[in-house]
């Protein structure tokens, strides 16, 4: 049994894919909230939509996010069972304020099924160390859903739907947009890599990661970090920290430096084919779950490491 | 901010700082407890086994309250070689009468629940912070500083533990000298309380304490010990330092086959290792007490030495609780005179005198030198075996009169030695 | 500027217990504010020294919120003051009813400028409960905010999206949620833990701050922890050339 009226909000077009054969799975009708233009609404329709509609882009000052109320004011009168937020940072915001404006929560789905007409999902809790599943009883469920819950369905030209552009009058809701500035950041896909080598704090100070980076040259790895590397430190990109908040590794051999291996990050190493860890305290959490440790400072024993891996080149 | 200032500061949230801060602070002083670690108990360790003594005549009836594992009812004693053991075993409702009852203790749990009762009873009690240094202005102790922030009061009271720094940077005391301190280690063995209480034929609640002499110690002066807790074993070792780079084996090692070993091995069996530890043991008795006060300051517990170390065996801390109310009385007759010198203070000296703290160390006084004999710890123990062997192996080989028998491996040590030393230990008890 | 910063107790992951069957248990856990929440107190301190004001903290939680270690260590990270909601049902609250019961203390409390959030609460981490209360009080509301410049009645703040830096001007009263790299929380001295001993707390019911009840949205069905992949635990120790060799010999293995 599938639900009636699935919606997808997103506002990020790469996310259409997914979410529509998510979309198609799950519900008879697939609604689709867009904020750009027809090419992007053909495209739903294409992956899977029945019904886009089109929110217009706001004045520069005004954020998209201002749209909340009159997307729960839409998801209400057409009777939504399901709406799916894509989760990037501003879809969670909408996705909040939606929930709030009807009266529920706003879940951060790994897994999403349909059972007995009951929407049942799955999310990870308490860091990674255990995995809820939850059967929702609200009238309109909201879930923000990311990359790879869901497959995209082969994408149709020919199929048919409606497009409903859509230009609520928006306040700015008190937040002006001043500016916005391209970060600079830089494009890896770790989830991919074979090898990786991870850096924790570990490593005192930003140059000392060149012993680590040489590391990673003489195996072919890629490298990786914990989160407080990238966002304490901010020694390395976001893009690059492993874990439960950060990417999921799909590595043969995952090598962690002066990790210590809470229970945030291992979820993130575990699908990892090996576990390699080096901490110079024996009594790290990372050791319980390796499948090869050494028990040493990095500053004494990555030196000699590096010096044997280039001897035996 | 102001500068804070207490009465009392109290370095060190183990038994001896908890004590004081608690007797202190039930009596409306202002009184501060630093505890380093990230909570009290979290650095420390102890065998286990706390009689009861000290503790009931501050809180009464204390041990129904508080995180006791076992009560004690069976002791044991085994005298080891390599491969055999000599039990001793007694098994008495007079282990457990009130007064003379005992316990086994977790330090992390007991301690924090003592740290605790600290804070209820008024005192700010902190861990996680390190008293770094003390404050001596014109040779009195006026605080501490941590983290670079100054904190005064009339007086600190240094309870923090037997490798006490503080006092040491300080210039109040002497550095301790490895032949004074003995070290300590300690594995935890999970096991359920039903197979714990089988295994050593214990009813709930009820617990055994085991202490080993011999080849646990490979020779060196020490001894083993095992306890019972709720739900685990504390199995552990005491080793003197003094020539502990003399030992064929490492610590480590010594602790592997001491958990090997056939009397042990069986007890411990299955058992979850839950936890390895180490720690040191003031152990020169009598002797390692030094400075007790001065001006501004008290030290008690094992900061100041007062534990006993009968090779074997360590008490501490019932010592250490005694001491913290003792410095805690001290301190309070202090505040009604409103003088906090040395001379002031000097009535700490005359309450440890009249306590059971100085009377037992100094009955033990030569106790350790007595100890650094080796024979005590690897010729007894072997010739004690082999008399058992004589005793009870039987392999068809004719009789011989026991008298004879014993007499071989009495002889095998001297018997000159024996009297001496038979002589020395019963002076120096 | 009267600033809330709200922080919720969670179990220490590390000390959750599983049993042979997946099923968790926290009999034996330590509780602690959550990581990410200790951002949004420093964020609240950083401010409060630069424009005046005050700063309050707000948890809503189970008793365990009355414990005083729990109470001072909040209070040690520069709090001014701390207003607990303490009911059991609490430690279970989904995200609509945690902003639902804030949303009804900070009424209460009446008077504010800013409400600050953490990225996600540790234990949860739906990173949602920020933007859920700024719907429900009716007022701007922000989240992945990254630095916050307070100006008149307004604040200037900047938001990191993916590939994006948003600069966004803000009308108070506001709700933010600010990131974890906004700020590096300091770690308490001595002093502030002896002040926080003496930092007011007040307390409140459900019924005091006449929250009504708001049905979960959802069933818990199961929490179980997932299953581990077997390690070979084959951990080396020492410094020493013979070890590192053996180190780099099992190494080598693996990259064959
Ligand atoms: C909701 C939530 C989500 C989170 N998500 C993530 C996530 O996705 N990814 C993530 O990584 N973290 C995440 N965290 C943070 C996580 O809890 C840990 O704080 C973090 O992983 C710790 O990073 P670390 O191991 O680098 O640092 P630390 O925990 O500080 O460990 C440093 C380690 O280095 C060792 N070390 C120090 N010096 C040396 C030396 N010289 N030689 C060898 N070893 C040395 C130490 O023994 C220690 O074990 C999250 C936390 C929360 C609350
Ligand atoms: C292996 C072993 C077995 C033992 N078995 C027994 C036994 O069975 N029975 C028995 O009665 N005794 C036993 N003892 C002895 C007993 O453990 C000690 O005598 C007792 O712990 C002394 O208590 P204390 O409070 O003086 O010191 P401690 O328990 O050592 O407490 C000192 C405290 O001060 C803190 N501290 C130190 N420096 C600072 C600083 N600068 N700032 C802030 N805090 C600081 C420490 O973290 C610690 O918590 C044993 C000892 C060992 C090592
Ligand atoms: N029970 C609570 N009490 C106080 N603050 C909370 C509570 N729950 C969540 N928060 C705040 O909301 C943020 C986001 O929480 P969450 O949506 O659960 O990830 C947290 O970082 C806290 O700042």
């Amino acid at each position: 049994m599938t639900l009636n009226n699935v919606w997808i909000i997103t506002d990020n077009q790469n996310a259409v894919g997914e979410l529509c054969g998510g979309g198609r799975q799950l519900g008879a009708q697939v609604s689709v909230v867009l904020f750009g233009d027809q090419n992007q609404a053909k495209e739903a329709i294409a992956s899977g939509a029945d019904k886009v509609f089109l929110f217009e882009q706001p004045e520069n000052s005004v954020m998209i996010e201002a749209y909340s109320k009159s997307i729960a004011e839409l998801l209400r009168t057409e009777k939504a069972d399901l709406a799916m937020v894509y989760s990037s940072i501003r879809g969670k915001l909408m996705a909040g304020r939606i929930a709030a404006q009807l009266a529920t929560s706003a879940l951060a789905i790994s897994e999403l099924k349909v059972e007995d007409g009951r929407i049942i999902t799955r999310r990870m809790v308490y860091g990674g160390a255990a995995m809820r599943t939850e059967k929702t009883l609200s009238e309109t469920v909201v879930v923000t859903v990311g990359t790879g819950v869901f497959e995209a369905g082969p994408k149709d030209e020919t199929r048919q739907g409606t497009v409903t552009a859509v230009n609520p009058n928006v306040a700015s809701d008190g937040i002006r947009v001043l500016e916005t500035r391209p970060k600079q950041g830089e494009v890896v896909n770790l989830s991919a890599a074979k090898r990786v080598v991870g850096v924790g704090r570990g490593f005192s100070a930003k140059e000392d990661l060149k012993m680590a980076e040489e590391l990673a040259a003489l195996i072919g790895a890629e490298m990786g970090c914990s989160r407080p590397i990238a966002e304490g430190e901010k020694w390395m990109s976001k893009e690059r920290y492993i874990g439960v908040s950060g990417v999921f590794l799909k590595a043969d051999i995952y090598v962690s430096l002066g990790v210590s291996g809470q229970i945030q990050h291992m979820v993130g190493a575990n699908p990892s084919k090996t576990l390699v860890a080096i901490n110079k305290d024996k009594n790290a959490p990372v050791f319980k779950q390796a499948d090869i440790g050494l028990v040493g400072d990095i500053y004494h024993v990555l030196p000699q490491i590096i010096a044997k891996l280039k001897a035996q080149k | 901010m102001n500068e804070e200032r207490f009465d009392a500061i109290i370095v060190g949230g183990g038994l001896a700082g908890s004590t004081a801060a608690y007797v202190l602070a039930r009596e409306g002083l202002e009184v501060l407890l630093i505890e380093r670690g990230n909570y009290a108990g979290s650095k420390n360790m102890t065998g286990g086994r706390l009689y009861a003594h000290s503790l009931e005549k501050i809180i009464p009836n204390f041990a129904a309250e508080a995180p006791v594992e076992r009560r004690v009812v069976r002791e044991r004693i085994s005298m080891m070689t390599q491969n055999d053991a000599i039990t001793m075993d007694y098994h008495s409702p007079r282990l457990a009468e009130t007064g003379s009852d005992s316990y086994v203790v977790l330090r992390g749990k007991f301690d924090r629940w003592l740290f605790d009762k600290a804070e209820e009873a008024g005192a700010i009690a902190t861990a996680g912070i390190k008293a770094d240094q003390l404050i001596v202005e014109n040779n009195r102790v006026t605080g501490v500083i941590c983290g670079g922030e100054e904190m005064k009061a009339d007086v600190v009271i240094l309870a923090d533990g037997a490798n006490s720094l503080l006092a040491e940077k300080a210039g109040l005391r002497k550095r301790v000298q490895p032949s004074q301190v003995a070290v300590g280690v300690k594995e935890t063995y999970g096991l359920p309380a039903k197979v714990i209480e089988d295994r050593f034929g214990l009813s709930s609640d009820e617990g055994a304490a085991w202490l080993f002499a011999g080849s646990p110690s490979n020779g060196l002066v020490g001894g083993g010990f095992l306890y019972t807790n709720k739900e685990s074993l504390s199995l552990g070792l005491v080793l003197g330092l003094q020539h502990i780079g003399e030992s064929s084996k490492t610590i480590e090692d010594m602790m592997v086959d001491f958990a090997n070993h056939a009397e042990i091995a069986p007890f411990i069996k299955d058992g979850k290792l839950l936890e390895r530890s180490g720690h040191i043991v003031p152990e020169a008795g009598l002797s390692m007490v030094s400075t007790l006060y001065g001006d501004g300051f008290l030290i008690c517990g094992d900061a100041a030495g007062f534990c006993l170390n009968i090779g074997y065996m360590v008490r501490g801390m019932d010592l250490a609780i005694t001491s913290g109310e003792l410095a805690a009385k001290t301190v309070l007759e202090a505040k009604e005179k409103g003088d906090f010198s040395s001379a002031s203070l000097q009535s700490y000296k005359r309450m440890l005198d009249q306590s059971f703290i100085l009377k037992d160390l100094s009955v033990y006084k030569n106790f350790p030198a007595f100890m650094e004999n080796p024979r005590i710890f690897k010729q007894y123990p072997a010739m004690l075996s082999n008399i058992m062997a004589d005793l009870f192996v039987i392999d068809g080989t004719p009789a011989v009169p026991l008298r004879k028998k014993a007499m071989k491996h009495l002889k095998a040590v001297g018997l000159m030695n024996l009297a001496k030393d038979g002589l020395k230990g019963v002076k120096s008890v | 500027m009267r600033v809330i910063s709200c922080c919720k107790a969670v179990p220490e992951e590390q000390d959750i217990v599983v049993a042979k069957d997946r099923q968790i248990s926290f009999e034996k856990a330590e509780w602690k504010f959550g990581q990410y929440d200790l951002n949004a107190v420093e964020a609240g301190k950083q401010l409060v020294e630069a424009a005046g004001g005050q700063l309050s903290g707000l948890c809503a939680g189970g008793n365990i919120l009355d414990n005083s270690k729990m109470k001072k260590d909040i209070l040690s990270r520069g709090l001014d003051d701390l207003y607990l909601v303490i009911d059991e049902s609490l430690e279970q609250a989904d995200t609509y009813q945690s902003a639902r019961v804030l949303e009804a203390a900070i009424k209460k409390i009446g008077d504010f400028d800013l409400v600050l959030c953490g990225a996600g609460s540790s234990d949860l981490y739906a990173q949602q409960v920020g933007n859920q209360l700024g719907e429900l009080l009716g007022i701007p509301v922000v989240n992945a905010v990254n630095r916050i410049m307070p100006q008149g009645d307004k604040v200037i703040v900047e938001r990191a999206l993916e590939n994006e830096i948003q600069v966004l001007e803000i009308t108070l009263p506001a709700v933010l949620s600010v990131t974890s790299e906004i700020n590096v929380p300091r770690i308490p001295g001595m002093k502030d833990i002896i002040a926080a001993n003496k930092k007011p707390v007040t307390k409140f019911t459900l019924s005091e701050i006449e929250v009504t009840n708001s049905l979960p949205s959802s069933t818990v069905l199961s929490t179980l922890a997932p299953e581990q992949a077997e390690r070979r635990l084959t951990i080396l120790e020492g410094e020493s050339e013979d070890i590192v060799d053996a180190f780099v010999k099992l190494l080598r293995a693996e990259l064959k």
